[in-house]
Formats: structure tokens, sequence, C-alpha cells
């Protein structure tokens, strides 16, 4: 018993030992710092090694979706939109971009109102729904930065729309100051209204959809614009300015000829933003307006006006976004669409928002990086003059996986209400998206 | 006196274990002030009287034990005092013991070989004078003294690791961390650095990559004569300085090891990283991927070079021998990415192209 018991001790000191043939670590130098010891590396600005100047990014966004009935939203025999609009009260959504399943009316008129179309109509179908590229160039030797978003949009649709390369955004930027957070901007970019445009990509947005006032908001147009942002640190607080002035306001680009300013003005837009910065939560407030001259009018006494309201706060984990967003487009003269020719535009009113919480859990298992649950409530309620208003809600409701940091699945739920002044249709949508970023 | 069921209790519960725990207890003093000492060694022969074939069961048993003592012990004094060459041959001889309990052997194994290496690989002249081969104890034969290992106590050496790494994409491997992780034994804890520095110049971290030791605290300063905001994610690293204008400074503290990205909440271009080791055995490379780690004992090791544009570490096995290790060549991934989006406080990713 004693033998045991002086060779477990032994044994157990010798399992000290085997964590004891510790070495002395490298003794301090004569200044007393560590004798390996690193400043730090910097590129070179310049030269081998150094960052280049060209970036190059950009996405592949797939998907599968399916709508009900034909894919649209419209109901036969309805009368409560005038014959210059022919519009679909919701086009259900299946992507990123706001493409609708489906623009059949059924025999009835369309006329460049809706969002486009994918053409899959009530069918379960596999989507391509854009493929993106994104170039950036910023050298280092001048503060300034040229950008350019290209997509390829294959729509075989067999009708309608068709195929296309779309330049989407081709800017410059300069920001001239060093002592001032203030950028100038030339060229085709992303509206200032609102903050859904800052979501509005496949790779970058919460869920699949946009909103059902995004088409409103999110369009980019030519132009000019200026942003200015003062920090007041003692609050950890910022208040910007961003201002643009474009050939066309912020609809999106069914919605308008954003390259050209039919009337010759520009529509003025612009956001004023609160942000609070603080260590454990973050809140940004804004206020946005639009005034100028309809999109679709070359004379400027038709006019469009838009004002809105947008709130972010995201803590924990948890994100709140919200926007409610007035638009007015008073009646305008003679209108020519691609079916015709129309005496007059219709003026129209909308007023509508949506709230959308998330929820992002952080996970590394493997390749899971993230999952985020989220949950979305739109309502808008819109009026041509001597019609009846309509009244619409969505209930969104999905689920993102981000695999890696590249790799992003989507899937998510769009349950489509008809309050008032529409005929009940069935266009619930199911839809998903997997987005493979570079 | 004949030895009776009690006595031998009374030698090998009480006698035995204690002096072994008291010699045992004393080694790491002996470590930090090599073998000049007396020890139990030198009591030798055991004064255990043999007078009954009993006795002389008893005697062998507790000579065996007594030797492995000795093996065991002494190596570990060598080993603290650098003689790896006794170390390793005190060791080897432990190991040649008959009947040597499986789970001391495989305790030591790994120690007489890594003390082997040490030693260069060449075996021992001899072992100390007057200890008996294992195999003499073995058969019977009572150890002699056993010699205190001091006149082999030699400072353990210090060697230079250095090479070259290579990869890291278009960008090369300038930047990219490498430090070493010992396997033949406990890395020893790194000092914290003292005064370094990160800027924030020109809507940039100089550095963009600062390796520092953990517990070492790094002051961020602003030299724009705009606002800066420093923050990181990266767990359990994750810090907020709030905003700080031109002239001003932050300090954090970084206690645990890994890589931390910084980044700011102002400007959506900027991105940093500081990797903090938990070693002392570091260094960062230079432009063209050379590096070199200084104060290094010899010994086996795991090097790990981390880089940017690398999705994985590279990790590979090192000997590190008498001589140092020079021409080191670690390749390093270059298939990461810049990130498209480098998100903002809450974790939402930002377009960089988008506003300021």
């Amino acid at each position: 018993m004693a033998v045991g018991l002086a060779l477990g001790l032994l044994v157990w000191s010798a399992r000290g030992l085997a964590q004891v043939p510790s070495v002395p670590a490298p003794e301090p130098d004569a200044e007393g710092e560590p004798v390996n010891d690193s400043d730090g590396y910097t590129p070179p600005a310049d030269g081998q090694g150094a960052p280049p100047p060209f970036s190059i990014n950009g996405y592949i966004d797939v998907g599968f979706a399916k709508a009900q009935g034909n894919g649209t939203s419209f109901a036969p025999g309805d009368q409560s939109v005038p014959a210059d609009y022919g519009v679909d009260t919701f086009a259900p959504a299946v992507n990123a971009r706001g493409d609708v399943a489906s623009t059949d009316s059924g025999g009835r008129f369309v006329n460049g109102f809706l969002p486009r179309q994918v053409g899959i109509g009530g069918r379960p179908s596999f989507l391509l729904n854009t493929l993106d590229v994104d170039l950036k160039y910023a050298p280092s030797s001048a503060p300034l930065m040229v950008f350019s978003r290209v997509q390829f949009l294959p729509r075989f649709t067999g009708s309608g729309d068709d195929t296309r390369v779309y330049v989407e955004q081709a800017f410059g930027r300069l920001v001239p100051f060093d002592s001032q957070e203030l950028a100038l901007s030339a060229g085709k970019f992303d509206s200032v209204f609102g903050i859904e445009y800052l979501d509005n990509q496949a790779n970058i947005r919460t869920g699949v959809t946009p909103s059902l006032v995004a088409r409103y908001t999110t369009g980019q147009s030519v132009g000019a614009k200026l942003f200015y942002r003062i920090q007041i640190a003692p609050l950890w607080s910022a208040v910007s300015l961003n201002v643009a002035g474009t050939n066309s306001g912020n609809f999106v680009e069914a919605l308008q000829p954003p390259d050209a300013s039919l009337s010759g003005e520009p529509v003025g837009s612009g956001r004023l933003g609160y942000e609070l910065n603080a260590p454990v939560v973050q809140v940004k407030l804004g206020a946005s307006g639009m005034t100028g001259p309809r999109n679709d009018q070359g004379d400027q006494s038709a006019r469009q006006k838009a004002f809105g309201l947008d709130a972010r706060v995201a803590a924990f984990g948890v994100y709140l976004n919200a926007e409610y967003v007035h638009v007015n487009e008073g009646q305008g003269g003679p209108k020519t669409t691609s079916i015709g020719n129309f005496p007059f535009s219709s003026a129209f009113s909308v007023r509508g928002g949506y709230v959308q919480l998330a929820y992002a859990l952080p996970v590394a298992v493997g390749p899971l990086h993230k999952v985020t649950v989220y949950g979305r409530y739109d309502r808008r309620h819109a009026w041509f003059d001597g019609f009846t208003p309509i009244t619409v809600d969505r209930m969104t409701a999905g689920l993102r996986v981000d695999l890696w940091e590249l790799l992003i699945l989507k899937a998510e739920y769009l349950d489509n209400r008809e309050l008032s002044g529409a005929p009940t249709v069935a266009n619930n949508v199911f839809t998903s998206s997997l987005v493979y970023s570079w | 006196m004949k030895l009776g069921r009690g006595s031998f209790g009374a030698i090998g519960a009480i006698g035995l274990p204690a002096v072994l725990l008291s010699a045992l207890a004393a080694a790491p003093a002996a470590a930090a002030t090599p073998d000049t000492r007396g020890w139990l060694g030198e009591e030798l022969p055991l004064p255990l009287a043999v007078r009954t074939p009993q006795d002389l069961a008893v005697k062998a048993a507790a000579e065996k034990q007594y030797l492995i003592f000795n093996l065991l012990a002494g190596g570990k004094l060598a080993w603290d005092a650098g003689d790896f060459a006794t170390a390793a041959t005190k060791w080897e001889a432990l190991l040649r013991v008959h009947q040597l309990d499986p789970e001391l052997e495989r305790t030591i194994r790994p120690l007489a070989r890594d003390a082997r290496g040490r030693a260069g690989g060449q075996p021992a002249a001899a072992a100390s004078a007057g200890e008996p081969a294992a195999g003499a104890l073995a058969s019977g034969t009572a150890p002699g003294p056993v010699v205190p290992a001091a006149a082999a106590a030699l400072p353990t050496p210090i060697v230079v690791v250095s090479g070259t790494i290579s990869g890291g994409g278009a960008q090369g491997p300038g930047g990219a961390v490498v430090w070493l992780k010992r396997t033949s034994g406990e890395t020893p804890r790194p000092a914290p650095a003292h005064g370094k520095v990160i800027t924030q110049r020109n809507k940039a971290f100089v550095p963009r990559v600062l390796v520092v030791p953990v517990g070492s605290k790094v002051v961020f300063r602003n030299e724009d004569t705009i606002f800066h905001n420093i923050f990181s994610l990266t767990k359990p690293n994750e810090f907020d300085t709030g905003l700080y204008k031109q002239g001003a400074s932050y300090t954090q503290t970084f206690k645990h090891p890994g890589v931390v990205q910084l980044l700011c909440n102002i400007h959506a271009s900027m991105l940093g990283f500081v990797y903090v080791v938990d070693s002392p055995y570091y260094a960062q490379a230079d432009g063209a991927g050379a590096f070199t780690i200084k104060g290094v004992p010899p010994g086996e090791y795991e090097v790990e070079a981390w880089h940017e544009n690398a999705s994985q570490p590279t990790v590979q096995h090192l000997t590190v021998g008498a001589g140092g290790a020079r021409g080191v060549s670690l390749r390093i991934g270059g298939d990461k990415r810049p990130p498209q989006f480098l998100p903002d406080k809450s974790g939402k990713p930002r377009q960089s192209h988008l506003g300021y």
C-alpha cells in the first residue's frame, strides 16, 4: 500500500511536471520593454504592397418564389383606379428590386406605373434576380472616389420586359476639406429621401422584398448632391444634412425617367438627420422632403411633393426601423405612355409607412455566422382625385441566415390584405433569396 | 530490529512520501537557485537494515522507488538548470526501469524526447557519477549517491527564430503576425508592451495592423482635424471610445488573445487590426515578409501566422534547436477579400460609397 502511495505521489508530481518544464519568458530589454516588440505595420500608400485604388465587388441574387393567383393584384372588372394609371394595388414583390411576379392584367392595360415583372405568374419558380458588379476607384493621392453599380437583370418572361443591363449608379464623390465632414457628389446616385435606400440591395437588405412605400423613396436619379455632418461629441450625437438636385424625384426607375429632366426644372430633395451613437444603443431620426415637377410631365406646373419621417433604433442585436411617407402628385396635362395618349394626368396622393423589427443572433458554429428573424408591417392609403381611396396592408415574416461572410439565405412570407376601396385578391407571396457576395 | 508490518507502514506511509513531497516541493526553488545545496540523494545508501528475506524485499522495493524518484527529480532539476543533456539522460534511464508505472512512463517519455532534442539529439556521455544504471537497480543492486546537478547547471540558451512569410495576396505578406506556442511545455506568460500607439490619420488607422502581448495597453490618438470614433465588435475584446477630437487620445487594454477588428462609426471605410498574442515569442513581418523572433529557448513549438487577407491562419510545427531556427518559411493565404461592408456599432453593414 505504501509503495502504491509513494508511486501515486510520484505520478502526481510527474503530472505537475508535465506542465512545469517551462522556460522563463524573454527578459525585458534595458528599457523594460519585452524583447519582442512591434510598432505595427502600415501598407505603403503607393507601389508594391499598397492597397489597390480599384476595387470590384458585387453579388448574385437568385431565388425561389410562389405568388398566389396569377401573380398580380388585378381584380377582374376593377375600376378603382383611373385609366392613365391602371395600377395594381399591391404589385406583390418577389425580390429585392421590388419586381412583381406578373403584370398580366388579364386583357386590361397597364401603363408603366407598375414595377417591373419577372413573368412567373402564379407558378412556383426559380429566379435569377440580379447580377451586380460594383466598381470603385479611390486613389490615395486625392480625396476622390468614383463609383459605379451595374446590374445584369435576366428576365426570361417571354413577353413584356426583357433582359437588360442597367446602370443603377455612376457618380463621383469629392471630399474637399480635411476638417469638415462634407461630401459633394455628381452623377447618378441613390436617393437622399428617407432610409430605405440604405438597404436597397439584396446583399444588404435584412429581408427579401422592399416595403410598400419603397417605390416612392428608393429611386436613383441623375444630378448633384451634398452631404454635411457635424458631430456633437459630448452628447455622442451628430446632425447631418443630405440634399440633392436631380432630373427626377425619388420614385423607382419603373416610375420615372431618371436620366432626363422632362420639364427642365430639377427636383429638390433632402433629409435632415439626427443620430445618437451611444455605446449600447443607436438612435437615428430623420425628416425628409422633396419638391419639383412631376416625373412624367413636361409642364413645370404639375408638381410633386413628398415628406417623410424615419426612425431607427438598434440595441442588443434588436433593430427597429420605421418610416412614414406622404406623397402628392398634382394633376398634370396630357400624358403619353407606352400604351397610348391620355388627355390629362390624374392627381395622386399616398401616405403610408412601415415598421420593421429584426433580431440578429450572432452564431459562430461552423459556417453559420448569424441568424436573423424579422417581421414587418406595411400600410398604405392611396387615392386618386375622384376615385375611392384604397387602403391595403401587408405583414411580412422572414428568416435570414448568414453563412461565412459571403452567403445569405433568406425566406419570407408576405400576407397582403385589401382593407378598403379595392376588391380582395389572392396575392400572398412566398419568396426566398440566396445572395452570394464577392 | 525486525521490520514488522507496522514498521513498514511507518516508513512507507509517512517517511517516503514525506521525503518525496518535501523534495519535490523544493524543486522550484532549486530551479530558481541552481542546486548548490544538499538534497536527499546525499544520504544514500538508505539505512535500511536487512535481516530477513522480507527486509530485503522491502529494501529492494524502497530502493526502486528511490531510484525512480532520483531520476525523475534529478531530471527536473537538470532541466530547470538548462542542462538538457543530463535531464535527458536521467529521464531515459528512468524509462528503462523495469516495470515502470505506465502512467509515469507516458508522462516522462515526451519530456525525455524534448530534453534530448534540446540537447542536440546526442545521448549524454554518462549518467552522473555514483548513480546506478537503471538495469543495475532493477536487479537489486543498491544505488550509489546521487551527485547534485549544480555542476551541470547552465543558463537557458536563448536563440533566434527568423524567416520569411510569403503569400498574402496582391498586397503581399507585410504586417503578418507570427507567434510561437510551446508544445513541449507551457508557453510563458508575456509581459505587456508599453507605449503602443495607433493614430487616426487621413481617415485611416496608422499602423493598420499592430501586434501586442495580452494585457497591453494601446493608446488611440486622433491626428485628424475631424472627430473620430473607434470601436470593436470583436468579442471578448469589444470596446467603444466614443467621439474624440483632434489631439485627444483613448487608452484601451487588450486582455484577451486573438484578432481584434478596429472600426470607426463615422467613417465606413476605416479598418484596422490589433492582434493580441498570449506568448512572448512574436513578431510582425515587414513588407517583404521577413520576421525575427528573439529570446526563444530551444524546444518544440507551434508557429502560427495570421494575415488579414488569409481566411485561415497558417499553423505548422517548428523545432528550435540550440542554434535557433533560421530560414523558417511560412506561406499564408491571400484568399480573403477585404470586407465589402464594414458594420456600424450596432453590427449593421454600411455601404462606404454612401454619405461621407
